[in-house]
C-alpha cells in the first residue's frame, strides 16, 4: 500500500537517514525497531509531513506523492499518535478531534464528527466522554483520544510513536485487541518501538533501523529476541542489556545483611493538600532510603511523584507529617530548595529546564552549585582558574566529551548534556541523591554510564532514591521497591515480588 | 585569557527570554552595521520627503561632535541615557522586565529637586548635594520594589505594572509640582530652580561637562566588572537564562530578582537626579523621555554595560545633532531621532533574528519540538 | 453638543460608551492576538500611528472616510514589523513591542511636523479642517429615546461597527472552528502543528487583525472624538487596554466590561477638568478641590489594582509570549 523508497535526510553532517527503503501492507502492523537516534522519529516526521526527505520517494496505492504538511498527510489518509500527546488541555475532546479531524473555518462538524467517533469508537469498544477537557484525563485515556483522532484523520495508515512509553504494562495488554481491530477494518499500523516484547505480541512484520539504516526488514517470527536486540543495537554491547535484571552489572548482595543504616531520608506520615477541595496528591508516605541502598519508586506518572519531588526538594510544604534529613530530626525545614548545603545531589527528569543553563559553558554548569562556595568564591569574587582546575577534574572523571570546558552546554549530545548533570550532581560525593527518570531520552550506552554511576554512588555508602516509569531498568538496580499509586505509596517484597506484581500495584489492582 | 561565563555562540535551546541578546553579546560588528544601516535608511527616507541627506550628516556631525560644546552635550544627553540603559539592562540580564526606568526616573529627578530646592537647605553645599542625588536614586529604586512586591504578592506580571507605574508616577510628579513644589508666579507645573551652590560641580567651565557623567561611565565600568566577575553576576545570569535551573542549584531567585529590581530602579533614579542638578536645574511636568530611550539603549548595547555605554553615546550623539539640524535652515523635525532609534531597535532585532536563525538553520538536527512541560511566561 | 442641555448622568454615561470605544476596539484586536500567543505591547503605539495616518489623510483631503482607511492599513504595516520580528524572527515579544512603540512616536512626530511645514501651519493649531472628521450618526427615531438614545444610539459610526465586531468575533471565537484553532494557537502551538494548522500564518493574521483594529481605535481618536491630534494622544491608553485584556481574564464579556469601567473614569476626569473652568454641573463642584492630575492618574491605579485583585491564577493561554517554535536545536 504505502511505500518508501531511497530516503534519505541530513541534518547538517549526521545522516538521519541513508537509504531507507520499507513497503507496507494493508490490514498489517508493522514494528519500526531501533534505538534512540536511530532514525525512527525523522521516518515518521517524513510520512506525517513534518519533515521532508533530501532525495528518494514516497509511494501510495502506487501513485507518487509528496507530503508537504501534517494536513497533506491527513488528506491522504495518514493519521499519526505522537509519543508526546499533541492536544489542548483547555478544550474538550470533541473540539481537540475537531480542531484535527474537521476541514475549513467555520463549522466545528459536531454532528457529523460523533458520528465518525462513535463508529470507531463501538469497533474498539472504547468508551469516551467527548464533552471532558482534556485537561481532566488520565494519560491512558488521552491516549486513546489521540489513538481515535487519528483515526477520525486518517483512514488508511495510523502510526503510532512509542505509545506504551507512558503506559503500565497492563494498560499496554488492554492495547493490543484494538490495535488489531483497527487493522482488520483495513487499515495499516505503523508501531514504532523500542520496547521488544511488545512489538513481539503486537506486529506482523518488522524494520530495524541502525543509524538511520534498515537492517532488517521481514516477518517477526523469523527472528528471535535476541537477534532482534543484536541487530538494533550492533556490536556496541553486549547482550543481554543492563536493564536485564538477572544480570546486574554490580554483584553486590541486593540487600543489606546485618545491620541496617540509619535512614538519610525519611518521610513519616507525609500528606499534601491537593488545589481543588478534598484532594490528595500525596497521603500519608512513608519513606525512608538509608545509607548504601538504592529505593526504588514505581509508578505510572502523575500518580503522585512531582509532589513527592517537590515536597523533598523543600518546594511543598507539607500539610501533614515530617520530611527529616540525615541524623537531625528537626533539620526538615532545612531543605536542599535552599542553598543550606545539605550535600543533595538531584538528577532532575526534565535537565534541559531544571539542571542546565544551555547557552552558558560546561564549566558554569559544573560549577552551578558550589560557584559561591570556597575554594570557587571569595568575599563575592568568582575564582576561575579553581573553577577551571575543577571542572577540568569533573570532565575527565565523567567522560564528558566536549571541545573544552568553555563549550556551550547546549551543543552537546543529550547524553554528555546528561553526563554534565551526573558530574555536578555526583561529584561533590552527596551522602543523599534524587534521581528522577536519569535515563530518559538517552541512548542505551548513555543509560547504562547513568545507572553504572548510581551504582558507583550507592557502593560509596550514598543513599539513593530513584524516581523512575521505567519499570524494567528501575528493577534492575533497585535494592528496594515501592509503588506510588494515586497518592499513595506502598513498598513491595521486591526482589521476592515478581514483575507482573509490581505492575499490578502500578495501576491499583493488587 | 579572561573567563567569562557564557560564550558568544547564538544558542537559545530552552533558554530564558534574553539569551538571544545576551549571547550575541559578541556581534560588535553586527550592532555597529546595524546602526549604519538604520542611519541610511531613514536618511534615503528623508531625501525621498526632500531633504539633502548630505547636508543632514553634515550638521549633524557638526552639531554632536564638532568642537567642544557640542561634544559635552553629547556626553550630557549620554549620562542619562546610559543610567537609564544600565537601569534596562541590570533588569533584563537578570530576568526582569522592568519597562519602568521612565517612572522611576521622574521620580528620582523629583525627589532630588524637592531636597536641593525646599526641603533641605544648609549652608554648605555638598552634603545637600550628596544627600539629595542619595534620596533620588533610592527613590527610584523603591518605586522600582513597588512593581516586585506586586508581582510576588499579587501575581501582577512585572510589565505591566511598571508600565502602568510610569503613568501614575508622572502625574504623582505633575500633582507635586503644581502643589508643594510649584515655582511662583506661574500656573503651570513647574519646581523653582535650584540655587547654582547646589549645581553639580562643572569641569570646563561653560560647558555641561558636570560631575555626573565620569559617574555614569564609571558606574557602567563598575557594573561590568560586577557582571563579569562576581557570584552575584553569575547568579543574575543564571536567573536571566534559566530560572528553574538557577531554583534548583540553590539560588534564591525571587529575592535576587528583588535586589536586581532594586538596583535597576537606583539606576534610573540616579539617572534623574543627576540630570536636574547637572543639566536642567529645574523640573517641570513634561521631564524628557529617558526612561523609554533606555530600554532601546540597553537593547542595542546588547545588556553588556560597555556597550551600554557605547550605545549611550551613539543616542547622545543623535539627540544633540538633531537638534542642530532641527535649529537650521532644514528644519528637520527633532522626532527623527526617535525613528532612528526604533529603526536601530526593530533592524537589530530582525538581523539578528534572521542572522541567527540561518546560521542555526543549517544545523538543525531535530525537527520536533520537544515535550510541552511547564511554562515561564512574561 | 452643549453639556448644559443634558442632565449630569446620562451626559457621564454616554461619554463613558464614546471613551470606552477605542479601549473596546483595540482591546478586541489585542484579544485575538493574545489568545493566539502573541502579547503585542506595541498596541499603544498602533494607535498612535492610527491617530497620526487617519487625522492627516483626513485633513490633507478632506475625507473622514479615507483617513479612517489609511489608519487600519498604517496599523496593520506597523503590526506587519512586529510580526516579522517576533513571529517569523521570534524576537522577544516584549522587547520588540517596546521598539514599536518607540517608533510609532517617532514617526508620528515627524509626519504631524511635516504636515504642519506641508499646510504652512506654524501657529501649530491642532484641529482638523472644518468637515474632515466624522460627526456623530443618530440611529433615527431610537436616538430619541430617553437616556439609551443619546447613550447608545447617537455615537460616532465606528461605535456601531465596534459592537458588530465584539458580536462577530465573540461569535467565531466561541461557536467556530476558527475560535477553535485560534484557541488552540495560544494553549499549545505543538497540537496546532500536528493538526496541519499553520501557527505562524495564524499568529499572522492574528497580529495583523490587531494591527487594523488599534489603527481604526486610533482613528476614532483623532478623527471622531476630537477632531484633533497630539503627540501624546494615546497618553498610554494601549497599556490599559493590555492591562483590560487580562482584567477580563480572556474573554470578550470581561474585556466590555473592563473597558466601560475605565471609559466612566476617564469621562469623570474629563468632565471634572472641563467644569474647573466652567460652571456646569454644581454637583461636581464639590470635587474640585482634588488635584486633577488624581483623576488623571486613577485609570492607571485602577487598572493596576484590578490587576492585583484578579491576576491571580488567571494564567491565560499557555503558551503566551512564547515564539513558535518555541526552540531550535543544535
Amino acid at each position: 500500500m504505502l511505500q518508501l523508497i531511497n530516503i534519505s535526510k541530513r541534518f547538517g553532517p549526521v545522516a538521519a537517514l541513508d537509504n531507507v527503503t520499507l513497503s507496507l501492507r494493508r490490514g498489517a502492523i508493522h514494528g519500526i525497531l531501533g534505538e534512540n537516534g536511530a532514525g525512527k522519529s525523522t521516518l515518521m516526521n517524513i510520512l506525517f509531513g513534518l519533515a521532508h526527505p533530501d532525495t528518494g520517494k514516497i509511494e501510495l496505492d502506487g501513485r507518487r506523492v509528496r507530503i508537504v504538511s501534517p494536513v497533506r498527510a491527513q488528506r491522504l489518509g495518514i493519521g499519526m499518535v505522537h509519543q508526546h500527546f499533541k492536544m489542548v488541555e483547555s478544550l474538550t475532546v470533541l473540539e481537540n478531534i475537531s480542531l484535527a479531524a474537521a476541514r475549513g473555518l467555520w463549522s466545528p462538524g459536531r454532528r457529523e464528527l460523533i458520528g465518525r467517533i462513535r463508529a470507531w469508537t463501538d469497533k474498539l469498544h472504547w468508551n469516551l466522554d467527548l464533552e471532558k477537557p482534556v485537561a481532566d484525563l488520565a494519560v491512558g485515556r488521552r491516549q486513546r483520544v489521540e489513538i481515535v483522532k487519528a483515526l477520525c484523520t486518517g483512514g488508511k495508515l495510523l502510526i503510532l510513536d512509542e505509545p506504551t512509553a507512558v503506559l503500565t504494562p497492563q494498560e499496554v495488554a488492554e492495547l493490543i485487541p484494538p490495535l488489531r481491530a483497527v487493522a482488520a477494518a483495513g487499515m495499516t499500523v505503523l508501531f514504532i518501538s523500542h520496547k521488544l516484547a511488545e512489538v513481539q505480541k503486537l506486529c506482523d512484520r518488522i524494520t530495524i533501523l541502525r543509524k538511520g539504516r534498515v537492517v532488517y526488514t521481514g516477518a517477526i517470527n523469523e527472528l528471535d529476541a535476541g537477534q532482534i536486540a543484536e541487530k538494533m543495537i550492533g556490536a556496541r554491547l553486549k547482550f543481554p542489556r543492563l536493564t536485564d535484571h538477572q544480570e546486574q552489572p554490580d554483584n553486590a548482595p541486593r540487600r543489606d545483611s546485618g545491620e541496617l543504616a540509619p535512614p538519610r531520608l525519611e518521610l513519616r506520615n507525609v500528606s499534601i493538600r491537593g488545589s481543588r477541595h478534598g484532594a490528595w496528591p500525596l497521603l500519608n508516605v512513608n519513606l525512608s532510603v538509608r545509607s548504601g541502598e538504592i529505593h526504588g519508586i514505581a509508578g505510572v506518572d502523575g500518580n503522585g511523584q512531582d509532589f513527592l519531588i517537590r515536597c523533598i526538594l523543600g518546594q511543598l510544604e507539607p500539610a501533614d507529617g515530617n520530611v527529616i534529613f540525615g541524623d537531625s530530626p528537626d533539620s526538615h525545614r532545612k531543605t536542599p530548595g535552599t542553598r543550606s548545603g545539605t550535600p543533595l545531589g538531584y538528577i532532575p527528569e526534565d535537565r534541559l529546564r531544571e539542571a542546565l543553563v544551555l547557552p552558558l559553558s560546561v564549566q558554569a554548569n559544573l560549577m552551578l552549585k558550589r560557584y559561591h562556595t570556597s575554594p570557587f568564591a571569595w568575599m563575592g569574587l568568582c575564582r576561575f582558574g579553581r573553577w577551571r582546575q575543577r571542572s577540568a577534574e569533573l570532565i575527565g572523571q565523567f567522560d564528558i566529551r566536549c571541545p573544552d570546558a568553555q563549550t556551550p552546554v547546549g551543543t552537546l549530545s543529550g547524553g554528555n548534556q546528561q553526563k554534565v548533570v551526573v558530574a555536578r550532581e555526583l561529584g561533590e560525593k552527596p551522602r543523599l541523591i534524587l534521581a528522577v527518570n536519569p535515563t530518559r531520552g538517552l541512548d542505551v550506552g548513555a543509560s547504562a554510564f547513568v545507572m553504572n554511576q548510581l551504582l558507583a554512588a550507592r557502593r560509596e555508602g550514598a543513599a539513593i532514591l530513584l524516581v523512575h516509569s521505567d519499570l524494567d531498568e528501575l528493577l534492575a538496580i533497585s535494592d528496594r521497591v515501592s509503588v506510588l499509586y494515586n497518592g499513595q505509596l506502598q513498598e513491595t517484597s521486591w526482589p521476592d515480588a515478581s514483575r507482573e506484581q509490581i505492575g499490578k500495584m502500578m495501576l491499583g489492582i493488587a | 585569557m579572561m573567563t567569562t561565563f557564557h560564550s558568544s555562540s547564538p544558542l537559545r535551546r530552552h533558554a530564558g527570554r534574553f539569551s538571544r541578546l545576551i549571547s550575541a553579546v559578541a556581534l560588535l560588528p553586527l550592532t555597529i552595521g546595524t546602526c549604519g544601516l538604520a542611519l541610511g535608511l531613514v536618511l534615503s527616507g528623508l531625501a525621498l520627503a526632500g531633504y539633502p541627506p548630505l547636508a543632514i550628516v553634515s550638521r549633524w556631525v557638526d552639531g554632536s561632535i564638532g568642537g567642544i560644546y557640542p561634544l559635552t552635550n553629547s556626553l550630557a544627553d549620554a549620562c542619562p541615557l546610559l543610567l537609564t540603559g544600565l537601569a534596562a539592562g541590570i533588569a533584563f540580564r537578570g530576568g526582569v522586565l522592568n519597562i519602568g526606568a521612565q517612572g522611576q526616573f521622574l521620580l528620582g529627578a523629583m525627589v532630588t529637586v524637592g531636597l536641593s530646592t525646599r526641603w533641605l537647605i544648609f549652608h554648605s553645599a555638598p552634603p545637600v548635594i550628596i544627600l539629595a542625588i542619595l534620596a533620588g536614586t533610592f527613590a527610584g529604586g523603591l518605586w522600582a520594589l513597588l512593581a516586585s512586591v506586586l508581582e510576588r504578592y499579587r501575581s501582577v506580571p512585572i510589565v505591566l505594572s511598571t508600565i502602568l507605574l510610569n503613568f501614575v508616577a508622572l502625574y504623582v510628579v505633575r500633582a507635586i509640582l503644581q502643589g508643594p513644589l510649584q515655582a511662583g508666579g506661574t500656573p503651570a507645573p513647574q519646581s523653582p530652580q535650584i540655587a547654582p551652590a547646589y549645581w553639580l560641580p562643572v569641569f570646563i567651565p561653560f560647558t555641561s561637562f558636570h560631575l555626573g557623567i565620569p559617574i555614569a561611565f564609571v558606574l557602567a565600568v563598575l557594573f561590568y566588572a560586577l557582571n563579569q566577575r562576581t557570584t552575584f553576576g553569575f547568579e543574575s545570569l543564571v536567573i536571566g537564562l534559566n530560572p528553574g535551573a538557577a531554583r534548583l542549584a540553590g539560588i534564591r531567585v525571587t529575592r535576587k530578582q528583588f535586589l536586581v529590581m532594586f538596583m535597576s530602579g537606583c539606576c534610573a533614579g540616579l539617572g534623574g537626579a543627576l540630570q536636574v542638578l547637572g543639566v536642567t536645574h529645574f523640573m517641570t511636568g513634561s521631564f524628557g523621555n529617558y526612561g523609554y530611550a533606555g530600554i532601546a539603549v540597553a537593547l542595542l548595547g546588547r545588556l553588556n554595560p560597555l556597550g551600554i555605554a557605547g550605545a549611550a553615546l551613539f543616542f547622545g550623539m543623535l539627540d544633540t545633532g538633531a537638534l542642530r539640524v532641527e535649529e537650521s535652515s532644514l528644519a528637520l523635525p527633532h522626532a527623527v531621532v526617535n525613528v532612528v532609534k526604533a529603526v536601530v531597535i526593530l533592524l537589530m532585532l530582525l538581523l539578528s533574528a534572521y542572522l541567527l536563525g540561518r546560521k542555526l538553520r543549517t544545523r538543525q538536527v531535530d525537527p520536533s519540538p520537544p515535550g510541552d512541560r511547564g511554562s515561564d511566561k512574561l | 453638543m452643549n453639556p448644559a442641555h443634558e442632565n449630569l448622568l446620562t451626559f457621564l454615561a454616554r461619554q463613558t460608551v464614546s471613551a470606552a470605544t477605542p479601549l473596546i476596539l483595540a482591546g478586541i484586536g489585542e484579544l485575538v492576538s493574545e489568545l493566539a500567543g502573541v502579547i503585542d505591547i506595541g498596541i499603544e503605539g498602533l494607535m498612535l500611528t492610527g491617530c497620526i495616518a487617519a487625522y492627516t489623510i483626513a485633513g490633507a483631503t478632506g475625507h473622514g472616510s479615507l483617513g479612517l482607511a489609511t489608519a487600519i492599513l498604517a496599523g496593520m504595516a506597523v503590526a506587519a514589523l512586529f510580526a516579522a520580528t517576533t513571529i517569523s524572527g521570534r524576537a522577544d515579544q516584549i522587547v520588540s513591542g517596546t521598539a514599536l512603540n518607540l517608533l510609532a512616536l517617532g514617526l508620528s512626530g515627524t509626519i504631524w511636523s511635516l504636515y504642519q511645514n506641508w499646510r504652512g501651519n506654524h501657529d501649530l493649531s491642532t484641529a482638523l479642517p472644518h468637515g474632515a472628521g466624522y460627526s456623530r450618526l443618530a440611529v433615527g427615531a431610537l436616538a430619541r429615546l430617553p437616556f439609551f438614545g443619546p447613550v447608545f444610539f447617537d455615537q460616532y459610526s465606528l461605535f456601531y461597527a465596534t459592537v458588530l465586531l465584539a458580536a462577530m468575533v465573540w461569535g467565531i471565537i466561541r461557536f467556530t472552528r476558527m475560535g477553535l484553532i485560534l484557541r488552540a494557537l495560544g494553549d499549545s502551538p505543538q497540537a496546532c502543528q500536528a493538526c496541519g494548522i499553520a501557527v505562524r500564518t495564524w499568529r499572522w493574521l492574528a497580529v495583523l487583525f490587531a494591527g487594523g483594529c488599534a489603527g481604526a481605535a486610533g482613528a476614532y481618536l483623532s478623527i471622531m472624538r476630537t477632531h484633533a491630534f497630539a503627540t501624546d494622544m494615546t497618553g498610554g491608553q494601549g497599556f490599559v487596554v493590555l492591562a483590560l485584556v487580562i482584567f477580563g481574564r480572556w474573554s470578550m464579556g470581561g474585556l466590555i466590561l473592563g473597558c466601560l469601567f475605565f471609559g466612566a473614569i476617564n469621562s469623570l476626569q474629563q468632565t471634572l477638568q472641563t467644569a474647573r473652568y466652567t460652571s456646569h454641573y454644581a454637583a461636581l463642584h464639590a470635587l474640585q478641590s482634588v488635584p486633577f492630575e488624581v483623576f488623571q492618574m486613577l485609570p492607571y491605579v485602577a487598572a493596576l489594582a484590578a490587576l492585583a485583585v484578579l491576576s491571580r491564577n488567571h494564567p491565560g493561554p499557555h503558551r503566551l509570549g512564547r515564539p513558535w517554535p518555541e526552540e531550535i536545536s543544535l
